[in-house]
């Protein structure tokens, strides 16, 4: 038997409270206890007012994703004991998922979440009529979008998401993965009007690469990836007028070119009509030494070796 | 969603109303696969499909519906494709691939990794979204609503996050709620799998069908009952005793780890009865199946193991034992999912029986017959729908549910619903599990009815509004209540072992006294027993061996 106490976000609007605020719960349990057995014991027995999510506790139904000292994770796939040697504490603080409005408890308001799913249009949308049997698709080209099918849409890499902390409108990372998985999907027929679709204002060049989401993800979805992949998918289907499209581009031309980065030459490319209202901040990036003075004097030496390692990543996609 | 799908095909108006969110439904957590005759990897048909099913149901199957399950099936499953579900492909043809499974003659088991019941529920999801269904989440189902003529005509629901009651007027009601699993403990299924839809029926006078059928699946995980799919052994699995034997071939010489499961469970809990377990586990041995074939095949499973037994399968057998998964029991329906007793009501899914699964369910089976009679089910209510009249719906059909929550949210003093629960799938557990007999029994029925009495004073901790679900989990211990009395006094009654209702006392199978449905009806709080005939075309009994 182990010991531990359980700090627990709080959120009760129909007390009169409007603060949201931590309970600590003390509960003897056993050493593999999970989580969510742990909180649904602390509601049985301590706190029937405790208020949570949860179905399968198999961690296939997606329900129960919450921080568990501040991580999110899946609270039926995570042993108490296992996150208290994790974290180090001997408490384990337990917090609704971020980027969402709070209800109850740990209960949190998801409408954006499934809105924005619902925004990349989830569903195939192929070509024609169906043949009578099954479509024939190469086995290779299934998997190719098995790993984001495995999405179970529990928002942990939502919760995590830095690009949604700074702008609650990205779409955010399980939408596009689950963007990716159409998208890619031989038997769909809108590629390139996914790729439309999934450009433009808080569309996949809006996400900050922080890596967030592949970390969190409980599934292995690595929706970052995915996201990554929507950016080749758009290249390919010439859907590049993008800002974030064109600053991709820049700087492919920028290494092309000087085998390094050009930031003069990125910034105007990216937004030759936009870039000059950004003059405070070059000349706040000149002043710190991030922008060189003329774009001329920018090159590498050995740019054949730039050049050869940009060939490899080109026949690797 | 199958059943919304289709009644919105055929040109009615349809909603959807569930408890949790649609993705978030236990169809998810099936791992293995769908069975269909497509013939992809052998020469297979729908009539070796419909003998498998007979035969696994051990005869107490309606063989008609059988047939139109396994005729059915292939349409299923290349609509199931053609919506963009993402089946494991053949290597050469770019086929659906198709494996091995219990109880099953051919490889006909078609699968998405060990994925299938994510990815098929998935795929239903989107076909909602696309088609723009309404629907109602986190509404909790509180009763069923009939009309003057005991016609249904639509349900009471109680709105979880803003805590308000509605009533929800419609010409039929397709009822889909899953199974009931939580009668036991520890079980596969979910916390959610209360079985609330087969309650509200018998509470409005529907019988239940063949209740005492729960079948227990040979592979769950001994910490906390979480499944270890079929699959693991359709792929070439062991199963083990403590002396490393290959035990099955002494209870199943032919099907080996591939018989059925009422089957390879009796002969698990045998070996564990009789000291060749190691600690109330037989081991499932994965490894010489290999990495790749694990990582590819397997996946969900080796990180199930890995989270909660601790076990890398590519490293180490896994231990498991028979946990309750299916119950094969539920709402009396036709073969198109319509409720004899009330004409507007359907059912279809696991809350249903209609009966394909007679007295044990095959592998592969149940993500088919949610498809075919979720399908059939919506294309009978709205043919049902376009003929009905505007519903009659009673002005005063949510007072019952309201009065109900007003008094629990007032009662102060008494048990709480958790230690009713505990209580009562401990005992499901203990004596009305994989062997049963009649002393045992008897003592389950008295502590059911003890249950029952207690839960008349129950109360609620949680007097609020908001997102209660102190209150929706002892509505739905109220349910599991109901269903359990049902299971134990249909088993009292069945004086025979025919598939997962296996009586140490009544050990053979007997056609002649008991190859008959049990109804079970709610009369003024008592379970009443009824029994119908079972449907048959030309599979006749034989002696069931594997």
């Amino acid at each position: 038997m182990a010991s531990t106490t359980f700090r627990v976000f709080r959120f009760q609007p129909d007390s009169g409270e409007t603060d949201a605020y931590h309970q600590d719960f003390d509960l003897a349990h056993e050493e593999k206890t999970t989580v969510l057995d742990a909180l649904l014991r602390i509601q049985n027995e301590q706190d029937g007012t405790l208020a949570l999510r949860y179905s399968c506790r198999s961690a296939i139904c997606g329900s129960c994703a919450c921080k568990v000292n501040g991580k999110t994770v899946l609270a039926c796939m995570t042993q108490v004991e296992v996150a208290k040697a994790e974290s180090g504490s001997d408490v384990v603080q337990v917090d609704p998922i971020g980027n969402f409005a709070p209800i109850k408890d740990l209960v949190v308001d998801m409408t954006p979440f499934w809105e924005k799913f619902k925004a990349v249009k989830p569903f195939l949308i192929p070509d024609g009529p169906a043949p009578e049997k099954e479509r024939l698709v190469p086995k290779e080209a299934m998997e190719k979008v098995f790993k984001e099918s495995a999405c179970i849409l529990c928002a942990a890499c939502y919760s995590e998401c830095n690009s949604l902390a700074a702008d609650p409108e990205f779409v955010g990372p399980a939408a596009f993965a689950w963007g990716y998985r159409f998208a890619a999907d031989e038997r769909d027929a809108q590629r390139r009007n996914r790729a439309r679709l999934y450009s433009g204002e808080h569309g996949v060049w809006d996400c900050t690469r922080c890596m967030f989401c592949n970390e969190r993800c409980p599934k292995g979805v690595d929706p970052r990836d995915a996201i990554e992949k929507l950016g080749a998918i758009a290249f390919q289907e010439k859907v590049t007028k993008d800002k974030g499209a064109r600053h991709a581009k820049a700087f492919l031309i920028s290494m092309r070119t000087g085998g390094k980065l050009n930031e003069q030459l990125v910034g105007g490319y990216t937004d030759p009509v936009g870039g000059a209202f950004n003059a405070p901040l070059a000349l706040r990036m000149l002043q710190k030494g991030k922008l060189p003075a003329s774009p001329l004097t920018h090159r590498v030496k050995n740019r054949d070796q730039v050049t050869k390692l940009m060939k490899n990543v080109k026949e690797t996609i | 969603m199958r059943a919304a799908i289709a009644a919105h095909e055929a040109g009615v108006d349809v909603a959807l109303v569930t408890k949790l969110h649609p993705v978030r439904s236990h169809s998810g957590a099936a791992q293995g696969g769908i069975n269909a005759a497509l013939g992809n990897e052998t020469d297979d048909n729908t009539e070796n499909h419909t003998f498998d099913t007979v035969k696994g149901a051990d005869y107490i199957g309606d063989q008609d519906a059988i047939e139109v399950l396994c005729q059915r099936a292939p349409l299923e499953v290349y609509k199931l494709e053609h919506w963009g579900a993402v089946f494991s492909r053949q290597e050469d043809s770019g086929k659906i691939a198709q494996r091995p499974f219990g109880g099953a003659g051919f490889p006909r088991t078609c699968f998405a990794a060990d994925l299938t019941g994510l990815v098929i529920l998935h795929t239903l999801y989107t076909v909602c979204v696309k088609y723009n269904i309404p629907t109602y989440e986190e509404w909790f189902v509180t009763d069923l609503v009939t009309d003057d003529s005991g016609n249904a005509v639509g349900v009471v629901a109680y709105d979880m996050i803003h805590g308000r009651v509605e009533t929800i007027g419609a010409k039929a009601v397709v009822m889909a709620t899953g199974g009931a699993g939580r009668v036991y403990r520890p079980s596969t299924n979910a916390h959610a799998s209360t079985g609330d839809a087969m309650s509200l029926a018998l509470r409005k006078g529907v019988p239940l069908k063949d209740m005492e059928f729960m079948q227990f699946h040979p592979t769950t995980l001994a910490a906390n009952g979480v499944l270890v799919t079929e699959g693991a052994r359709g792929e070439g699995g062991y199963l083990l005793n403590k002396d490393g034997d290959r035990f099955m071939s002494t209870y199943a010489p032919n099907k080996l780890e591939l018989a059925s499961r009422d089957v390879v469970s009796r002969a698990e809990a045998t070996e564990i009865l009789e000291g060749r377990g190691i600690d109330g586990c037989v081991l499932l041995d994965l490894r010489h199946l290999g990495r790749e074939r694990i990582m590819e095949r397997l996946p969900q499973i080796r990180e199930l193991a890995i989270a909660f037994a601790g076990t890398d399968p590519i490293e180490e057998p896994i231990p498991v034992k028979p946990g309750a998964h299916y119950h094969m029991g539920g709402v009396h329906v036709d073969h198109w999912g319509a409720a004899p007793h009330m004409p507007g009501l359907f059912a279809a899914g696991e809350c249903a029986c209609v009966s394909v699964h007679g007295a044990n369910r095959l592998g592969g089976n149940s993500l088919l017959e949610a498809v075919v009679f979720g399908a059939r089910a919506g294309e009978a209510s709205a043919v049902y729908a376009k003929e009905a009249g505007t519903p009659d719906v009673p002005v005063n059909a949510a007072d019952e549910t309201q009065a109900r929550i007003e008094g629990l949210l007032l009662r102060e003093n008494g048990p709480r619903q958790g230690a009713i629960r505990d209580e009562l799938s401990t005992v499901m557990q203990e004596k009305v599990g994989v062997f049963r007999s009649d002393g045992p029994l008897r003592e389950a029925k008295a502590k059911v009815d003890e249950l029952r009495e207690r839960f008349q004073g129950v109360v609620v901790d949680d007097k609020g509004k908001t997102f209660n679900t102190d209150l929706i989990h002892t509505i739905e211990t109220g349910y599991l209540l109901d269903l359990a009395d049902c299971m134990v006094t249909g088993a009292i009654a069945r004086h025979e072992s025919r598939g997962a209702h296996s009586r140490t006392d009544f050990p053979d199978r007997d056609d002649e006294k008991w190859m008959k449905h049990t109804l079970a009806y709610l009369d003024d709080g008592e379970i009443r027993l009824d029994y119908s005939p079972v449907a048959m075309t030309k599979y006749e009994p034989q002696v069931r061996s594997y």
